[in-house]
């Protein structure tokens, strides 16, 4: 149908152009060739000047608020801006300690560097980048998930979003190779929109953001069903308990903690580092008396034995607790409430000066100063 | 090296097509820089593989030329047989030994032999000259043109299936004679069509359909899944391999070389034997001329026909992987195709849209058995179809679904597009790079995916 409107169009351009077929085409294939070529160098260089994740030389001297969540491109221009001294690394469990609010209990300048499904390995990636661009943290918090007890934590290093090494060190040269694509492209466009004001920054530039919904949308009812889910409220306790042999202990290995000692073991005397596992609710927990239940243990005694040896506070608050049994403090089974969040920063703070808390039994100390030694 | 990948679009190509431009007068020299190029290509998978490439070839053509020298013909089964060594040893020899393991409960040793990428598409192309030397249908040509012949990077990993009369005489045509500027445009335009079908579509539809296989293994897919798994796949299948077809089409037209189609619009058959037509024409063709003609094609009567079908479709199936899943694949069509004949036979042709349905949905009871990985996979992924667990839950992803089959069906050809729809206006040439800058941009995010044809 259309084949001979397309035919009469071509002949009147010819007509006019008054040039033979075999020049239309070279003209159109030049044309086609020098918008793709020139096509793809203007974006590319739009991307190196404009310089998403701060680490061009030559871009331009522009600030550069965090305009993406995605938190694994993001938190390597948060080191790089050599504004903190302090950090917190873990999963989405540590995400909600404010900076602002350790910055005050500790009196330092604090990053939250802790990521959504962090694993172990990611985390000492990113600790590992802190110390080599700005050096020994004065504090270093390590929110601890299971993801530091995986058996499998040496095979599962990162997570399907995947994790870009060449942000962190890895090998400088080749980020000229990565920056070509929809996204960076994307994070430069938000840049210039947020310099022309009309694209708003997506987090505080040291790394925190509340990606819990607003406090005034909580709704206990939904809570209790996403923390029990179907199986419905209740910790039915396994018995007869497992008990792990000796044998079996000793056979127990957590690839990770090489990592962590291995991290805890470059950190000079000066610097104060508290492991915390974090508060997740009793129906997040394993039940008690199951086999995980007996892992955990050994895997927390282990840690404890590390913070032991590498002069680190160690404090548990991934135990059945006033905290971790009242459904209200959580969205779901791992996540608690803004609340909660303010309470945990201060229970650190104070754990960290060798203290058990101070009312209800929220934490256990497993590792730690001597309270009289008030020299921190 | 993958045709979508950056460093290809960006670096390797740019600077091939520099570098053969720059002795095009020269005929040898342009012929080495493809044969350096291709070389290069097929090594970036992994260069051992690349001394097997380069000995079949040269194994082939000597073996060609001392039977040519002798005027005897054994030097050329001797180098049939050598082929189709190589291809079991790599691709078959852990097949079949677990099949004899199965039926004999005998613990046998596995080979695990990496399999090298493209051996079946340059198997046979070497097979192909030899059986036609056996017919005294193919001359003996000079080393070069053969080994490029083969080594060819457009055609080298997935086809189309090139026979030596098609593409060797090309070899000595003058890239700059008539059309050059025509071919080059049309090679940019099909090289960036078939480039937005494989980056936009056929891996957005990998990652729903992936997904839904291997949910299978845990949980029986409900009617609407098992429908979207199904046309999910049948749409991905031929979008990504169309689409490989359509670059390397594209590619060969910008070094003045032309590729023969591979892909007729198949999703438009109305029965099974116009499939066959339009699907992967160049395998079909291989399959008549070197398996079904050889073993009694339809002129020895019909028992001998209905063993040829039958034996030339199982291969056929067998062709595209080590699996038993593939050989009933192949078997279901030939099934099909006698069935198709016989009705054909009675001269009642069915209205086309009645025609259209049956031929779409055996169609795709084939795929289902073809990307199933086991027979008890594609057993309750087609029970799940047939709304034998229920008619639960809908199509997923129907907007991508429906641009898919849209584009599956109403975009022409590569050869329809090339003789028939291009013309040189600006604004073709302007949205076409606009669409190859998309197409880079988003292949930047997370790399490219290998073609599915790849492993074949």
């Amino acid at each position: 149908m259309i084949e001979p409107f397309y035919e009469a169009a071509n002949r009147w351009v010819r007509s006019i152009r008054k040039e033979p077929i075999e020049t239309t085409w070279a003209r159109f294939s030049c044309l086609g060739l020098t918008t793709f070529g020139g096509g793809v160098a203007m974006v590319y260089l739009f991307v190196l000047l404009v310089d998403p994740f701060d680490i061009i030389p030559f871009s331009l001297p522009i600030e550069r608020p965090i305009v993406s969540i995605s938190q694994r491109y993001m938190y390597p221009m948060v080191i790089r801006s050599r504004r903190y001294d302090s950090f917190v690394i873990g999963t989405s469990t540590a995400r909600l300690l404010d900076p602002e609010r350790l910055d005050h209990l500790f009196g330092t300048r604090f990053a939250n560097l802790a990521m959504d499904s962090m694993t172990a390995w990611e985390q000492q990636k990113v600790a590992q980048y802190f110390l080599s661009v700005i050096g020994p943290p004065k504090v270093l918090i390590v929110g601890l998930d299971l993801v530091w007890c995986q058996r499998d934590a040496d095979r599962a290093r990162v997570t399907f979003r995947g994790f870009p090494g060449w942000l962190y060190g890895d090998d400088s040269w080749s980020a000229y190779l990565h920056l070509l694509n929809t996204d960076t492209v994307e994070i430069a466009v938000r840049l210039v929109g947020y310099r022309l004001g009309v694209y708003p920054s997506r987090m505080r530039d040291d790394g925190y953001a509340v990606f819990t919904p607003p406090e005034d949308q909580y709704d206990l009812a939904r809570a209790r069903s996403r923390i029990w889910g179907i199986r419905g409220p209740g910790i039915r306790p396994v018995v007869p308990a497992v008990e792990l042999s000796a044998e079996q202990r000793a056979a127990l290995t957590f690839p990770a903690l090489a990592w962590l000692e291995g991290l805890l073991e470059q950190l000079p005397a000066t610097t104060r580092t508290i492991l915390a596992f974090m508060p997740v609710h009793v129906a997040g927990q394993p039940r008690p008396g199951s086999e995980e239940a007996a892992f955990e243990q050994v895997c927390k005694a282990e840690i404890a034995e590390i913070g032991r040896r590498r002069g680190a506070v160690v404090a548990d608050w991934r135990i059945p607790s006033p905290t971790t049994r009242d459904d209200a403090n959580y969205w779901d089974s791992v996540h608690y409430r803004l609340p909660v969040a303010d309470h945990l920063a201060d229970q650190i703070a104070r754990a960290a000066r060798g203290y058990g808390p101070d009312a209800e039994p929220t934490y256990r100390l497993l590792a730690g100063p001597d309270p009289s030694d008030r020299t921190h | 090296m993958l045709f979508q990948s950056q460093g290809f679009i960006l670096v390797f190509l740019p600077s091939l097509l520099l570098a053969f431009y720059a002795v095009v007068g020269w005929p040898a020299g342009r012929q080495w820089v493809l044969i350096a190029g291709s070389m290069f290509f097929y090594a970036w998978w992994d260069v051992r593989f690349l001394p097997l490439l380069l000995g079949q070839i040269s194994a082939t053509w000597i073996l060609a030329l001392i039977g040519a020298r002798l005027g005897s013909r054994l030097p050329l089964v001797v180098g049939i047989v050598l082929n189709l060594a190589s291809l079991i040893t790599f691709k078959y020899l852990d097949f079949l030994l677990g099949s004899i393991e199965a039926a004999t409960s005998i613990t046998l040793p596995r080979a695990g032999f990496v399999l090298p990428v493209g051996i079946s598409f340059f198997s046979f192309q070497l097979i192909s000259y030899l059986v036609d030397r056996l017919r005294r249908d193919a001359p003996i040509y000079p080393f070069r043109p053969f080994l490029l012949f083969v080594l060819l990077f457009p055609h080298l990993i997935a086809g189309p299936i090139v026979r030596h009369h098609e593409l060797i005489p090309q070899f000595e045509l003058d890239p700059r004679r008539a059309g050059g500027a025509y071919r080059f445009g049309v090679g940019f335009v099909l090289f960036t069509i078939g480039l937005a079908k494989k980056v936009l579509l056929a891996d957005a539809l990998a990652e729903i359909v992936d997904n839904l296989f291997m949910r299978e293994q845990i949980q029986a897919l409900n009617f609407g899944e098992a429908w979207t798994a199904a046309l999910g796949f049948a749409l991905q299948l031929f979008l990504d391999f169309s689409a490989y077809t359509e670059m390397a089409i594209g590619i060969a037209l910008m070094f003045g070389l032309l590729l023969p189609e591979n892909f007729r619009r198949p999703y438009l058959a109305t029965d099974l034997r116009d499939f066959w037509r339009r699907w992967h024409i160049t395998l079909s063709n291989f399959i008549r001329d070197y398996l079904y003609i050889p073993f009694g094609g339809s002129r020895k009567g019909p028992a001998r026909t209905v063993v040829a079908v039958l034996a030339s479709m199982g291969l056929c199936g067998l062709w595209h992987g080590a699996g038993w899943t593939y050989a009933v694949w192949g078997l279901w069509h030939g099934g099909g195709l006698l069935a198709c004949r016989a009705w054909q036979r009675v001269g009642r042709p069915l209205p086309g849209g009645l025609g259209w349905l049956l031929t779409m949905g055996f169609v795709l009871v084939g795929w289902v058995v073809f990307r199933s990985p086991d027979f008890t996979t594609a057993a309750s992924i087609l029970g799940s179809l047939s709304g034998y667990r229920g008619m639960r839950g809908t199509i997923g992803s129907p907007k991508l679904i429906a641009a898919a089959a849209a584009i599956a069906t109403l975009l022409p050809s590569a050869y329809e597009m090339k003789d028939q729809w291009l013309r040189p206006q600006p604004v073709v040439a302007i949205a076409t790079a606009l669409l190859a800058i998309y197409c880079v941009l988003v292949v930047g995010v997370g790399g490219p995916k290998p073609f599915i044809y790849f492993q074949f």
